[in-house]
This record gives C-alpha cells, sequence and structure tokens, in this order.
C-alpha cells in the first residue's frame, strides 16, 4: 500500500487534477463545489486488494449508522412521490368526471388537487436534499480525515513527504466520492418511492391496467439489472483509461526538456499513442454498452405504454374508459421513465464513479489503524535527561526492502552518555538512515539500537530529538513553532534564541508572538527555528540530521557549539567537515566500513577522512591561496 | 476564429461514417418523438369511439386497428433511434478527441522544449486532455442541439395548431425556466468560492505538514499535525451545507416550473374541451407537447456547449500553429567533437537573452561556463546541444551547422544533464528504462550500470527495493540522486559532448569529484560543457567561459581569470545567504 499511495512524487510536477477545472457537470446532480469529475488518481484502482470491499462497507456504514436520518429521508420522499401517487389519477378524474363531462370545476378542482401535490412534492425535494446532505457532508468529513490523517501518519512513518500532487488528487477524489454519494442516494431513493406511488395510483385508478404495464416493465428493469455489471466495468475502464492518459500526457508534458534532450520524442509519442487508443477503445465499448442500457432503459419505460395501447380493446371491455387510459400514460410517461431514466443513470454513472473514487480515496489514506496501533507501542521510561543517554547499535544491518542491498551492514557502535558524535561520510552512504534507526523511525533488519537501554522503537519521543535536514515549520505564532516539543517560560525561550543564534531573526519576525509565514522564512532561517525548537526540549538526545546545512559555517559553529555546551549526547550527521573537527569524537562511513575515532586519529590514518580534511580548510583565509594548486 | 472552425471541421470530416449516423439517429428520434403524442392521441380516441361504439356495433374497432402497430412501431422507431445516437455519440467522441490528441502530442513534441515558454505545463495538459476532448464531442453537440431543436419547435407548433391559447401559456413559462436558471448561477457562484477557499486552505496545510514528516515522526506529534490540518472542517462543513441549501432551493424552483405550465395547459385544454373546442386525444397531445416543448432549455444547454467546444477549438488551433523543430539529413563526420559558436544570440521577452558569442571549444576539453545567476549560462547550454535555436549565427559541431543534422545524429553525439532533471521512462518504464532513455537501440543492462557507475549512481540503484527493476516513481530520490541518474543517462547517451547544466550542484564534495574524475578518466575524449557555481569546477577545468549579462566577459584558465575581484565576485553570490550572516563569505567552504 505504502508505496504505491506515495508514488507519484515529483516524477511529473503538474498532476493532471490541473485539467479537471473546467470539467462542469450538467445541472441538475448535487453541488459539485470541486467543480471537477473524471481526471486524477494516483494508484490505478485494484492494486490494493480490499479497497473495493473497504468502500461497499463504508457506504452502507455510513448509510446505516444514522437511521433517524433514513427514515427522514424516507419520510419526505414519500411527500416527495405525491405526484407519482396523484397524477393519472387527477388527469383522469379532471377529464372523466370533469371536462368531459362538462364540469369545468370538477375539472379544476382535480388540477388543482395535482397542482398542490406538486408544490407539496417541492416542500419534499427540499427538504429530501438536506437529509441526503445531512448524509453526505458527515461523510465527506469522514473520509478527508482519514485521508489526511492517512497521509500524515504514513509520511511520518516513511520519513518522507508524499508528492503535493498525489495529495491534491486525493482530496479531488474525496469530493468525487461525496458528490457521486449523494447522487446514487438521490436516484435510488426517487425510483423506489416514484414506482410504489405510480402502481399505487393505478391500483387506485384501475387495477386492471397492472396487468398489462408491470410485466414489461419489470422485464426492462431486470434486463437493465442484468447489463449493469459490463456497463459499469465498462464506465469504471473508461475512467481509469482517461485517468492514465492524463497521467501520460502530464508525465511528457513535464518531461519536454529531458524527452527532446534524449531525442526520445518518437517513444514518447509512441507511449502516449498507446494510452490515447486505449482510452479511445475504452470509449468505444462504453458508447456500446450505454447504446444497450438506452435500449434496456426505453424497453422498461415504453413497452408498458404499447402494452397499454395493444391491450386497449380488452380494457374496453373491462369497463375501462379513454380518459383512464391517459391517466395511465400520464403515470408512465410523467413519472415512471423520467424516475427509471435517472435510476439507470445513476446506477450505471454514479455509483460506480463513486467507487472509483472512494477506492482512490481509501488507498491514499491507507489501512485505518488498529485500536492498538492508535495507542502505540508503550512508551518506556524516558531516559534521564540531565547528563544525556547511551546509545547502543549491536550488529544493526538496514535496507529499504527485501531485495534491495542494505544501507547498513552489521554495524556496532557505542555513544556514551553526554558524547559529542559526528558523522562524516558521502551522500548516500547511510547517515541519514543512521540517524533514523537511533531515533526509532526505522527498524533495523537485523540487530538491536537501544537508547538508554530500551530499544529505540519504544523510547518515548520526547525523550530524543532529531532535528532533520528539511526544517519543519508550520502556520502558526513564532511560540507556537518554537514550543513545539516542549513548553518553556519566556526566558528560557530568550535564553535559547541566544544560544542557538535565533535572536535577530525572531526580532525581524515582529517576535515571539508573530504569525509565521513558512513560506517567506528561507531555508536557513527555517533550521535556525527548528534548532532552537530542539534545544529547548528537555530530551536527553539530541540528533541533528545536516540540520545546519543552509546555515553559514559561522552560524552552524554558533548554533552547535551551544548544543555541546547544553550537555546531554549530541550526535551531528555532518554536511561540513567543519562540524567533525568540533566533535569529541567521529565516525566515518565510507560504504565499505565504519572508523570510530577522534579527528586527529582518523586525519592520521582513515585515507578518505584525511582526504576530505585535506580539501577543507579553517573559514578566513584567502580563497585564492586555497584552490590554487 | 476560422482556423478553430477548420479544425472542428476537419474532426468531423475523419470520423467516418459515425456522424451520418449520428444524425439519423438524433434527428429520426427527434421526429418520430414529436409523431408519437398525436398517434398517442388518435389511438386513445379511437378507443373512445370504439367503447361507444361497441355497445352498438363493435365495428369500429378496425379504425382503431390501425393506429395500434402505428404507435408500436412510432415506439419500436424512437428505441431504436435514441439507441443508435447514444452508441454513435460515444463513438463519434472517443474517435475524434483520440485523433486530436495524438496531434497535440505529436506537435508538443515537434516543437519541444519551446513550447513550455509560451505555455504553462498545466495549460499544456489542459489543452490535451480536456480542450481535445471537447472539440472531439463538437460533432455530437452540434447534431443533438440540432435534434432538439425538432421536438422543441415542433412542439410549440402542435401545441399551436392544437390551440392558439395554448403556446401562449407555455411561452410565459418558459421565460420563466430561464430566470430561475440564472438566479441559480449567481447564488451559487459566491458559495462555491466559500466553500473552494475552505479546501484550499486544508490542503495546504496538508502540504506544510507533510514537508515535515521526518520531524513529526521523530517527535510522535501525528496526530496533532491532523487536528491542525482539519482545523478548517467545521467552516468546510458550513459553507458546504449552505452550498446544498442554495441547491434546493433552485432545485425547487426550477421542479415547479415544468409540472405546472403542464396544468396551466391541461386547466386551458380542458376548459376547450368542456366547449367542445378540443378532443380528448388533442388534450392528451398538447400535455406531452408542453413536456416536449420545455425542452428548449436543454437544447440552449447544448448550444452553450457548443460554444464551449468552438473556443477549445480555437485554443487547440493556438497550439498547432505554432512551428515544430526541423532537422536537417546530415551526419556527422569522425571528429573530436569541437564545437564553434559563430556570433550567435537569442533574444529573450522577459530577460537578458544572449549576444556575440562566438567562440571555439576544443574537441575532447572541458569547458567551465560560469556567471552570476540569470547571465545566459543555462541559455548557452541549450544552445550547445539544441535545446533551442539561436535567433542570430551558427553552432556547428566539428564542422556541421547543428541544424543540418538529423535529430538521430544530433541526439547520439550530445548528452545533456540536468540540474534537476525529469526521469522520464515512459508507460511502466524502470530505472532502467530511465537511464537508457536516449539510446533507441537497447544498450543493455551492463552499458546502464556502467553509465550508472561512472555518475556514482550505482550504489544506491541497488539498494532500491527492486533495484533497476524500480519504476522511478516508487523510488523516492534526494536532489543529488536524481542528478546522478540524470548524469548516467546524459553518459550513455552523448558519444562526443555532454552537456552538463548545473548537474551537479546538489552532490556532495566526494562524490562530484567522482563522477568528474570518472568523465575525465575513463570516459574521457567527450568534449564538456559544464555549468557551474563551483569554484573546483572552475579550477579543474580545461578552460573557463565567463558570461555575463548576455555576452562572453572573457575565456581563459581559472588562475589567469582569478587575478580579476570580478570574476572572483561571481562565486561569492552563487552561494546561498543564510540567516542574518553575510552571504558567501566563504567561497571554498564545502559540504562533505
Amino acid at each position: 500500500m505504502s508505496k504505491h499511495g506515495a508514488s507519484k512524487n515529483g516524477a511529473h510536477k503538474s498532476g493532471p487534477h490541473k485539467h479537471g477545472e473546467g470539467r462542469h457537470r450538467a445541472g441538475g446532480t448535487p453541488p459539485g463545489a470541486g467543480g471537477a469529475a473524471g481526471a486524477g488518481g494516483a494508484a490505478r484502482a485494484g492494486r490494493v486488494p480490499g479497497a473495493g470491499r473497504e468502500s461497499v462497507r463504508l457506504v452502507v456504514q455510513t448509510l446505516l449508522s444514522r437511521p433517524r436520518l433514513l427514515l427522514r429521508i424516507a419520510a419526505w420522499s414519500a411527500v416527495e412521490a405525491a405526484p407519482a401517487f396523484v397524477i393519472g389519477l387527477a388527469v383522469a378524474h379532471a377529464i372523466e368526471d370533469g371536462f368531459a363531462a362538462g364540469a369545468l370545476r370538477t375539472g379544476l378542482a382535480w388540477l388543482a388537487l395535482l397542482a398542490g401535490a406538486w408544490l407539496l412534492a417541492a416542500v419534499g425535494a427540499r427538504q429530501v436534499v438536506l437529509a441526503v446532505a445531512a448524509v453526505v457532508e458527515p461523510f465527506r468529513d469522514h473520509l478527508l480525515t482519514r485521508v489526511v490523517a492517512g497521509s500524515v501518519r504514513r509520511a511520518a512513518a516513511e520519513g518522507r513527504p508524499p508528492g503535493t500532487a498525489a495529495v491534491a488528487r486525493a482530496n479531488l477524489q474525496v469530493e468525487l466520492a461525496r458528490d457521486a454519494l449523494a447522487a446514487v442516494v438521490t436516484v435510488v431513493r426517487s425510483f423506489v418511492f416514484t414506482l410504489a406511488g405510480v402502481v399505487l395510483g393505478m391500483l387506485a385508478l384501475a387495477p386492471q391496467v397492472l396487468v398489462l404495464v408491470l410485466p414489461p416493465f419489470l422485464a426492462g428493469l431486470v434486463l437493465f439489472l442484468f447489463s449493469l455489471p459490463a456497463l459499469a466495468r465498462r464506465q469504471r475502464a473508461f475512467l481509469l483509461a482517461d485517468e492514465e492518459t492524463a497521467e501520460a500526457t502530464g508525465a511528457l508534458v513535464g518531461g519536454l526538456r529531458d524527452i527532446a534532450a534524449c531525442g526520445a520524442e518518437d517513444r514518447a509519442a509512441a507511449d502516449a499513442g498507446r494510452r490515447i487508443d486505449a482510452q479511445a477503445a475504452a470509449g468505444r465499448k462504453l458508447a456500446l454498452v450505454t447504446a444497450v442500457r438506452t435500449v434496456a432503459l426505453s424497453a422498461g419505460g415504453w413497452a408498458p405504454v404499447v402494452a397499454v395501447l395493444a391491450g386497449l380493446p380488452w380494457l374496453a371491455g373491462q369497463g375501462v374508459g379513454p380518459a383512464v387510459v391517459i391517466g395511465t400514460l400520464t403515470y408512465l410517461t410523467q413519472s415512471l421513465i423520467p424516475a427509471f431514466s435517472g435510476f439507470v443513470e445513476g446506477l450505471g454513472v454514479s455509483a460506480v464513479r463513486l467507487g472509483v473514487a472512494l477506492n482512490r480515496a481509501l488507498e491514499a489514506a491507507g489501512p485505518e489503524p488498529s485500536p492498538d496501533a492508535v495507542a502505540g507501542p508503550v512508551p518506556a521510561l524516558a531516559p534521564p535527561a540531565t547528563g544525556g543517554v547511551e546509545v547502543r547499535l549491536s550488529g544493526v544491518t538496514a535496507a529499504y526492502g527485501p531485495h534491495a542491498a542494505p544501507v547498513i551492514d552489521d554495524l556496532d557502535l557505542t555513544v556514551r552518555p553526554g558524547d559529542h558524535l559526528a558523522v562524516v561520510g558521502p551522500s548516500g552512504i547511510g547517515k541519514s538512515t543512521l540517524a533514523a534507526l537511533i531515533a526509532g523511525m526505522l527498524t533495523p533488519r537485523a540487530g538491536t539500537v537501544l537508547v538508554g537501554g530500551v530499544p529505540a522503537a519504544d523510547v518515548a519521543p520526547a525523550a530524543r530529538v532529531l532535528i532533520p535536514q528539511e526544517a519543519y515549520v508550520f502556520r502558526g505564532t513564532v511560540l507556537e513553532n518554537l514550543c513545539y516539543l516542549a513548553d518553556a517560560p519566556e526566558p528560557v525561550i530568550a535564553e535559547a534564541m541566544a544560544a542557538v543564534g535565533t535572536a535577530d531573526l525572531v526580532r525581524r519576525l515582529g517576535g515571539l508572538r508573530a504569525e509565521l509565514d513558512p513560506a517567506a522564512l528561507s531555508a536557513g532561517e527555517r533550521q535556525l527555528v527548528a534548532l532552537t525548537r530542539a534545544y529547548l526540549a528537555p530530551a536527553g538526545l539530541t540528533v541533528l540530521d545536516e540540520a545546519t546545512c543552509h546555515l553559514d559555517p559561522a552560524a552552524e559553529a554558533r548554533a552547535e557549539e551551544a548544543f555541546a555546551r547544553r550537555g546531554g549526547t549530541l550526535i551531528v550527521i555532518a554536511h561540513r567537515v567543519s562540524s567533525a573537527v568540533r566533535a569529541r569524537r567521529v565516525l566515518l562511513m565510507d560504504g565499505t566500513r565504519v572508523r570510530l575515532g577522534t579527528h586527529e586519529e582518523l586525519a592520521r590514518t582513515a585515507p578518505l577522512y584525511a582526504d576530505l580534511v585535506g580539501r577543507w580548510k579553517p573559514p578566513g583565509r584567502d580563497p585564492e591561496r586555497e584552490f590554487v594548486p | 476564429m476560422r482556423a478553430a472552425d477548420r479544425l472542428a471541421a476537419r474532426t468531423v470530416r475523419h470520423a467516418g461514417p459515425w456522424p451520418a449516423v449520428l444524425v439519423v439517429g438524433v434527428v429520426g428520434g427527434a421526429v418520430l418523438q414529436l409523431i408519437l403524442p398525436y398517434a398517442l392521441g388518435k389511438a386513445i380516441e379511437t378507443l373512445a369511439a370504439g367503447g361507444a361504439a361497441a355497445a352498438s356495433t363493435g365495428g369500429a374497432a378496425a379504425a382503431g386497428d390501425r393506429w395500434l402497430p402505428i404507435c408500436g412501431l412510432l415506439v419500436a422507431g424512437v428505441v431504436a433511434c435514441e439507441a443508435l445516437g447514444v452508441w454513435a455519440s460515444g463513438v463519434t467522441g472517443a474517435q475524434a478527441s483520440a485523433r486530436l490528441r495524438r496531434t497535440v502530442v505529436a506537435q508538443v513534441l515537434g516543437v519541444g522544449p519551446a513550447m513550455t515558454r509560451h505555455h504553462t505545463e498545466g495549460d499544456l495538459i489542459t489543452r490535451a486532455g480536456l480542450n481535445a476532448e471537447e472539440v472531439g464531442r463538437a460533432p455530437a453537440a452540434a447534431v443533438t442541439a440540432a435534434g432538439l431543436l425538432v421536438p422543441t419547435v415542433g412542439g410549440l407548433i402542435a401545441l399551436a395548431l392544437i390551440d392558439p391559447w395554448l403556446p401562449c401559456a407555455l411561452a410565459a413559462g418558459l421565460v420563466l425556466i430561464t430566470w430561475v436558471l440564472r438566479t441559480f448561477l449567481r447564488d451559487t457562484t459566491e458559495v462555491v468560492g466559500d466553500y473552494q477557499r475552505a479546501q484550499g486552505d486544508i490542503a495546504a496545510r496538508l502540504t506544510d505538514t507533510l514537508a515535515g514528516a521526518r520531524t513529526i515522526a521523530a517527535a510522535g506529534t501525528a496526530d496533532r499535525e491532523t487536528g491542525r490540518v482539519l482545523a478548517p472542517l467545521p467552516r468546510l462543513r458550513r459553507h458546504g451545507m449552505r452550498l446544498w441549501r442554495a441547491n434546493a432551493r433552485a432545485g425547487v424552483r426550477a421542479g415547479l416550473v415544468v409540472p405546472l405550465l403542464e396544468v396551466v395547459v391541461l386547466g386551458v385544454g380542458g376548459w376547450r374541451l368542456s366547449q367542445g373546442d378540443m378532443t380528448i386525444g388533442e388534450l392528451y397531445a398538447a400535455a406531452r407537447y408542453v413536456v416536449l416543448g420545455a425542452g428548449l432549455s436543454g437544447a440552449l444547454g447544448q448550444v452553450g456547449q457548443l460554444g464551449r467546444a468552438r473556443a477549445a477549438a480555437d485554443r487547440l488551433a493556438g497550439l498547432l500553429s505554432e512551428h515544430p523543430v526541423g532537422h536537417g539529413d546530415r551526419a556527422l563526420p569522425t571528429g573530436p567533437g569541437a564545437l564553434e559558436f559563430r556570433g550567435v544570440g537569442v533574444d529573450l521577452a522577459d530577460r537578458t537573452g544572449l549576444n556575440d558569442i562566438s567562440v571555439t571549444i576544443p574537441g575532447g576539453s572541458a569547458t567551465a561556463v560560469v556567471g552570476r545567476s540569470g547571465t545566459g549560462k543555462s541559455l548557452l547550454a541549450a544552445l550547445a546541444g539544441r535545446l533551442l535555436d539561436p535567433e542570430r549565427g551558427t553552432i556547428l559541431l566539428d564542422g556541421v551547422p547543428l541544424r543540418e543534422l538529423s535529430r538521430a545524429e544530433l541526439r547520439r553525439a550530445v548528452g545533456y544533464a540536468f540540474e534537476r532533471p525529469v526521469l522520464y521512462s515512459g508507460a511502466d518504464g524502470t530505472l532502467a528504462d530511465t537511464i537508457s532513455l536516449g539510446r533507441p537501440d537497447d544498450p543493455g543492462l551492463d552499458a546502464v550500470r556502467a553509465a550508472a557507475r561512472a555518475a556514482c549512481a550505482d550504489d544506491f540503484v541497488r539498494r532500491l527495493p527492486d533495484g533497476y527493476d524500480t519504476p522511478p516513481a516508487n523510488a523516492p530520490m534526494s536532489g543529488g540522486e536524481r542528478q546522478r541518474l540524470g548524469l548516467a543517462r546524459a553518459i550513455l547517451q552523448g558519444e562526443r559532448l555532454l552537456i552538463l547544466d548545473d548537474a551537479t550542484s546538489s552532490l556532495d564534495t566526494v562524490t562530484e569529484q567522482q563522477v568528474s574524475a570518472a568523465l575525465t578518466g575513463e570516459l574521457g575524449g567527450r568534449t564538456r560543457i559544464i555549468v557551474a557555481h563551483r569554484v573546483t569546477t572552475a579550477l579543474r577545468a580545461d578552460q573557463v567561459l565567463w558570461i555575463d549579462d548576455g555576452r562572453i566577459r572573457a575565456c581563459g584558465r581559472h588562475d589567469e581569470l582569478w587575478r580579476d575581484p570580478e570574476y572572483r565576485a561571481v562565486f561569492q553570490t552563487a552561494s546561498v545567504p543564510a540567516a542574518g550572516q553575510p552571504a558567501g563569505s566563504f567561497p571554498g567552504q564545502e559540504a562533505v
């Protein structure tokens, strides 16, 4: 699940959701605030087994969880179906007892009754819309909450954000699911109540006509229900093909420069062409089943009309007059056929759309956490903050997949309480993986990671701090951002800002109470905020994972020295060699093995380290002499 | 607009027999629908007459027999025509859209990166997707709109023929319908805006939060963050309910008009019936014609769709009017990969272009292109491998102007690596496909791995879940890792010339040095043009091309140029300024 859900990051910056903007649906359907349909979707449906069953379960649960609302919908639906019951009776009696009999008032009275039924139905229709809204709005909230919680939880579990395009698509799917659920509930209930109204009306008018009307109508209904699975399959295939084409076009447009540079135009055209052809084929197949659906619809709707006409002599023999026949035809053409047509459309299109959108949204949300998982592992006692805690890795191997080569292989490492360790090595060598292991965010394939004698994964989050390279700053006050990990009185905050070097920045931002706009801060400024936050946290272990890389060397030195003075165990994943010079001990990672020692020891004995240091010079010297051989 | 109409017309012409089938289905169905109420009315009247006659002779049933089969045939005809129309409309739309999409894709690829200078990515995707579909649906929309006019106009005429009072009542009602629809539109747009703002707020908060994934994971604050993101949810719900209420209001109004019209017409008709001016069958037909006539609003909607299709065709025509890049058919002579700029210049609308660029880059040499941001370095890189054509001057590779080379020859000779490579791999492609994108022939996994090794990408690719078979979308990569894959792709492709446009900026010093060692060592012999900000790159290059304000400021060795304080200043301003500290004081300070 996780892999697919978070998969479409970055590869194409502008996802297909962008072009959904103009695809407004026709009037009559529920309000589409999303205003878009058809495009989008990160993962293809069907990749996750169980998502379909989960969708059905969720819809059923949504409907059944509020029985009083369902009753309300049913009651107002009955009111809305009043004309379906009255219309034929009113027309037949208006003609038979009124206009044809020369009694104009009687006729008009019946028509007034019909008009009254319509007005009543309008009130009912309004209440039905509101009741349906009361069902689907909580449904949307629930779904959105799951998507947000799932995305945040998974991003935290994987330690990296999914692409923004994937997030936007998941949000769009939530809106589509809401609109589709409203459409399905509306048409299905409208059909059921209209059918009931029409049958009751005919019973009241002339029960004989039911013999002529019901069999062909039911035949048409059964025909439609039989064609429904095929129709749903085609509709779904078309939606998916549409999404895939949009994705392929997005990838092509996003990679235009690279495709041209690689001379891969033909390959790209062939790729996109395959998707386009597949979509056209899906469109043609859908058109065919839609035509079949139209036949079923027409058969169910119009065959009763023909049956009534063919039965005219028999009806006449039963004493059924022409006005009653007109009433019957009015029932069919004004009530039953429109409701049946809406039903066919609703099940054939909206229900399929609901299924696809819901699958997508649930895929993006991931599985709902079990109650145990919500509670999390019982946090072990927080190791004491004073003096720091010991970190001990024994025989640790870590990899990013069962078939992947290990990033860290059989690593033994002990960091004494209060030690200051710098980790150096080329990028991609596994330094961040080591940080994640120590912070308990990654479970090793083999070996153990103990922090203060407790397995790293069980350590209370408050007992250790990891500040990653990409500093997290959110909309809120400066104070909220600084006290994200632990509350602190203002003098302590001022002290921390002075120590880390954030005081100037906070003054410029307008003080602790000022609102902070993450986008307005430079990468270095964000890191300063995150560092001050970590400094304020009373944790016995601090891991800085290239947390100072956007600072200039002087600012970096000031921040690191502040942490070193503060006490506690400090592990610095170094971005520059200067971090290693400041550390008490240095861990050198070079892929095949690791070396541990002081700066001087490693500079003497490890060629790679000597090479790194050789190219590094203390700041402040003339760059010319530094670089000219 | 003429070009757009031509495009729409061409779409219809290429659709084969389907538009004709569509016309038969839609217009035929409409005509039959128009006749049906009249026939039904007649059949009922015969019943009335027959019922009366049955009491006396029973002989009038013969007349009713005539209308019954007619009604049956009409119904069958309506059903068949509707099904045919739906089928033809679907197929026409699918085929026409596919045709247009292929044309747009071919055009976008033909014009190449220049396309993105006039159109944003989102815009191009919209044109290839939504707009192509709208134009593709144009034939069906046109026919359907025309087809809808038949029952609408016919219904009105039929009403007038039955009784002149009836269409008057109907016309008054239609005015009401349009008024209601207009009110509805005014009502909702504002509410929709509020709703979308609340949605946008949640999305923005979520994006912020997800960017802090590692911090949140380490601090164990996922639940708190979820709460923060969802804070605007009550507002969303409130606006959502407002939207539903507006919709319910409008639905009530719109849903009442047609039934009430029908009641009015029935009343007027009933009065005429009781006067003996109308038959019972005519009354039935009139009630049906009201419903058919009220379909005018639907027809107006179709006309609106046609308007959109025309606007969409306009957008497609605009796209198709751009000139695709042409290629010659010459091949390269054997040569070292020497590149020559002769009086090259480009003008840009929004920033500085390039002027009077004349320089020769010897085959097999490494040339660093340096200069402050925005002075034209990347532009020069784009020209060097013909990602862009100059407006003035010529660029020659081993003596052959780039324009005269065939596309295959040009791309085989030149490999590009970018600062932010887009790892296109086509449908269902793998990382191996990504690396070999520049090779129309399949170079084989060994060659792919060799290129990856040279770019220091082999190690991390092998650590991915499926190694080289991992789809790029499933491989979360840092900027440096993407750059290394982009480098591997260029190394595998460019036989004579490699153009590295800031392509190692995210690599640490050690890796960068390994890559450049590979470029000079085992891959040596290829000409390299390296746009870079780092002093070390300039230091290692055979020559430095210093670009300033769109012109060549100087060309020479780094140690010669270094004496110029302005040259040194180039490297100082290139580094990222940090908060509250003087920026770039230590140009030599490099990443580990």
